[in-house]
């Protein structure tokens, strides 16, 4: 019973643990000592100030961003539909723009959200800048203000499957669908 | 000439197409989010498509990381601000451009 009780604990706060602080130092600091690499072109010397720099950038990091969950397939799933998508939104706005009659019927939106606040909800309205024919222009709690560059377009159901593919890379369950 | 400068060739010449398409936005576009909207979206494909170019002639796999790390910045820092301008935009109560 008491195993029991307490793996039920540990799923409702998962990463509210040591265990998974270092991890995420861990993970984190192998990702700043990656572009200090980068930076500097690998060059054995710099590793004297890299070092003590890689070190506190994680624990900056892990005080200024604690862990959160995510999931490495979400990742996957979620850059190639990013690149694509962002490819079109380029072009996209890029006829409208060199267009003669200049084919644009701009609005605002408001579309609720099914993500949680906090880094999921930063993560999609900066996502969503990028995307064809939708900006962010003001982030609630409760909803996403959108400007739209095309009303009549289908830019709910993007925003509803980029919010899709946002929670598996956070390896969230969205609650039900919005009414 | 060497197949990997011609592609580099072409893919600048598109990313500059992209710079262009999205300046001519900004003159064009009536208000200040449909120029948001110009800058951010176009200026993002035409360096991805720079940086892709030129990843091509890099020397060394820390070049072309360098080069992506550049691309993932400047992603970051125009999808946040064109958000804190439309944001302050919107504060301000400056009303969307209607047709």
């Amino acid at each position: 019973m008491h195993t029991s009780e307490r793996k039920k604990c540990f799923k409702l706060i998962p990463y509210d643990s040591l265990i998974s602080i270092l991890w995420t130092g861990c993970l984190r600091a192998m990702l700043f000592a990656l572009t200090w690499f980068l930076l500097t072109d690998g060059v054995m010397d710099s590793w004297l100030i890299g070092g003590p720099v890689v070190l506190l950038a994680t624990i900056a990091s892990i005080v200024l961003l604690p862990p959160f969950s995510w999931s490495f397939i979400g990742i996957m799933r979620i850059v190639p539909v990013f690149l694509w998508r962002s490819l079109y939104a380029g072009i996209d706005v890029a006829r409208r723009a060199l267009h003669p009659r200049l084919p644009i019927s701009p609005g605002l939106y408001q579309y609720r959200w099914r993500l949680p606040p906090g880094v999921p909800q930063i993560f999609m309205a900066n996502m969503v800048s990028l995307l064809p024919g939708t900006l962010s222009a003001e982030l609630a709690d409760e909803y996403l203000c959108v400007h739209v560059l095309d009303q009549t377009g289908d830019f709910i159901s993007e925003l509803s499957i980029i919010e899709d593919y946002v929670a598996r890379l956070f390896a969230l369950n969205l609650i039900a669908d919005r009414s | 000439m060497l197949l990997s400068e011609f592609f580099t060739v072409i893919l600048l010449l598109a990313g500059a197409f992209f710079f262009l398409a999205g300046t001519v936005g900004l003159l064009r576009f009536p208000d200040v989010y449909t120029r948001l909207h110009a800058l951010t979206k176009a200026d993002n494909v035409g360096l991805g498509l720079m940086v892709l170019g030129l990843a091509l002639q890099a020397e060394s796999w820390a070049m072309t990381g360098k080069l992506i790390l550049i691309w993932l910045c400047v992603l970051l820092s125009s999808a946040s601000v064109a958000h804190l301008i439309a944001n302050a935009a919107r504060k301000k109560g400056i009303e969307p451009w209607k047709q």
